[in-house]
């Protein structure tokens, strides 16, 4: 009987390491799984965070974007850093043609940063900007391949990578970007994400938004409300869907 | 395919010509370790000195196009590439950068230590040559890793985007590296005096022509299996993948890789070690076949280069 006591105590002393174990290895996976939230408040930690909402139902494909994009930096002749697509989709009656500008989306985990080997491309930790030093960029093209996004160009002229900065020299003077002042229809709204009473910040709360191919894992920081994300080579859908991309490419890539 | 490719033929040359250098390399180090009858490359030397020979140039020859492709070359900045040293990071580019120059570094001192003209195991140059050879060993296999890490780096490209590319990339290296050196003891046969010498060619033929169809067998399976798991799989990677099972690269694919490069170099060569092999007869092989096998490779190992990179390029994320 004392012999079973002891196993039994034995026993309970046992149970009570493994539950405290236990304890502590849920303990370690509540600080693990709130790691993530740890690093978004890191994240967040960070100053300024721009970013551009894109409102699709007041563009109306002027292109005038485009064009003060083209005029604000000469970018060379077949390429763009902005740029509208037009999605066309639907059988007689039932269409419609939505408009898309693009941009480059200033990822928060951006892979053309990731794959560059001088560190020319960064991402600025003051304000999210992801841009690129022509200085040390050598024109490997390595980053205009790993943009998902495809915003990237090399530059014929200056033989490196290019692509739209947010108008990093603008903004940094307290303007628009050149995109933005030019919108007739006040459908780009550029600001600060980390400032929740700037507009951008409201507009990203009042309003239903999504981010292009968010499957890809980049985090952009341009966002859309009422995106029409149909594309021409999404399959298992009837639908007729033409996508006119007003770039030297004619197909999205 | 309306798309302009980024990447063009001097990037697919580079990929080919890395590949065949490191293979050239590999093998060579590891013939010249493993002996084989006798010292340090033994009856195997002269395999180990084409290897070594062969190694350095071609991935220089890469190396220099790649240098003339880039963006900032062509502008007319014709040293700016040089501030790929300045840096060492993550970018498998970086990474590769620096292999690549120890690779050619590495690769001249182990050419080196062949070229006097009565150079053999236990010579003046031994101990550099083998020291070498344990450093290429690892440094080839690396370069020819690396050169399908390069491509698999990115997300945004469904038909690169794997970890079977690396391991694809490094067998065809391997595979057209001994082709190579096949190739150039063929090119430079001359008929050997006595039967000794004359045995020894045949001997070494016959574990390069063998190796060889061990690889290509080996890069066969790959090939399968990045095929199968495509074709299982949905969305960016099936569309991918279908361009070169019907699509558009289709013929490029299964007449030049898989059939020329692969299928029938591997059915002939077998053909000629199968008597060796199971009959201990002796390994005879016409000259014809002796060049025209490891061209047929060599030309497979290209186009493989081209068919992965040309549709990795003109296949992306579907949906927007």
């Amino acid at each position: 009987m004392r012999q079973q006591n002891t196993s039994d105590t034995n026993y309970i002393s046992a149970r009570r390491s493994f539950l405290k174990k236990l304890g502590a290895a849920v303990g370690t996976a509540t600080v693990a799984s709130a790691l993530p939230t740890t690093a978004r408040t890191a994240v967040s930690k960070q100053k300024v965070q721009y970013g551009m909402v894109i409102d699709t139902r007041r563009c109306i494909g002027c292109h005038a974007c485009t064009i003060a994009c083209k005029a604000e930096y000469d970018v060379p002749l077949g390429s763009n850093r902005s740029w509208v697509e037009y999605v066309e989709k639907g059988d007689y009656p039932n269409v419609s043609r939505n408009y898309l500008p693009r941009l480059c989306n200033h990822c928060s985990t951006p892979n053309c940063v990731s794959v560059c080997p001088t560190g020319a491309t960064y991402r600025r930790e003051e304000d999210g900007i992801v841009a690129v030093d022509p200085e040390i960029c050598i024109g490997c093209k390595y980053c205009i391949q790993a943009c998902p996004y495809d915003a990237r160009f090399s530059n014929p002229v200056t033989g490196v990578a290019d692509k739209c900065d947010f108008c990093v020299h603008r903004v940094s003077e307290g303007l628009a970007p050149a995109c933005v002042e030019t919108c007739i229809g006040g459908a780009r709204i550029f600001g600060d994400l980390n400032d929740s009473g700037s507009e951008i910040s409201r507009m990203m709360a009042t309003n239903p938004v999504s981010v292009l191919r968010r499957e890809q894992g980049t985090q952009p920081n341009v966002f859309y409300i009422a995106a029409d994300h149909s594309d021409e080579r999404n399959r298992g859908t009837n639908q007729y869907v033409r996508v006119t991309t007003h770039r030297k490419y004619e197909e999205r890539r | 395919m309306t798309n302009e490719l980024n990447w063009g033929i001097p990037v697919i040359a580079y990929l080919f010509l890395a590949g065949v250098g490191a293979g050239a390399l590999t093998v060579s180090s590891s013939v010249l370790l493993r002996g084989g009858g006798g010292k340090f490359g033994g009856g195997h030397f002269d395999v180990a000195r084409y290897g070594a020979y062969l190694a350095p140039i071609p991935v220089i020859i890469g190396c220099g196009l790649l240098v003339f492709e880039l963006g900032s070359f062509e502008a007319g900045h014709w040293f700016k590439w040089l501030n790929m040293y300045k840096v060492i990071n993550l970018s498998p580019m970086s990474i590769g950068t620096w292999l690549l120059t120890m690779f050619i570094a590495v690769s001249l001192v182990y050419a080196y230590t062949f070229w006097s003209r009565d150079a053999g195991p236990g010579d003046r140059h031994d101990t550099l040559r083998r020291a070498a050879a344990w450093i290429g060993v690892p440094l080839g296999i690396g370069v020819a890793i690396y050169t399908g890490v390069l491509l698999g780096a990115m997300p945004s490209r469904p038909f690169w985007n794997s970890p079977i590319l690396a391991l694809l990339f490094l067998l065809s290296s391997l595979s057209t590296g001994v082709a190579a050196i096949m190739l150039a003891r063929s090119v430079l046969y001359k008929k050997k005096l006595d039967t000794a010498s004359e045995n020894h060619y045949r001997e070494s033929g016959y574990i390069l022509t063998a190796s060889d169809v061990l690889l290509i067998g080996l890069e066969m399976t790959v090939i399968f299996l990045f095929l199968m798991f495509a074709h299982l799989t949905v969305g960016d990677v099936k569309h991918a993948v279908s361009v070169i099972l019907g699509g558009d690269m289709a013929t490029m694919f299964w007449l030049w890789v898989v059939l020329i490069g692969l299928l029938i170099p591997a059915l002939v060569e077998f053909f000629f070690i199968i008597p060796r092999l199971l009959k201990h007869r002796e390994f005879e092989v016409p000259r014809g076949m002796e060049l025209i096998m490891p061209v047929a490779v060599l030309v497979g190992g290209f186009m493989l280069r081209y068919v992965v990179v040309v549709v990795g390029q003109v296949t992306g994320p579907v949906g927007i």
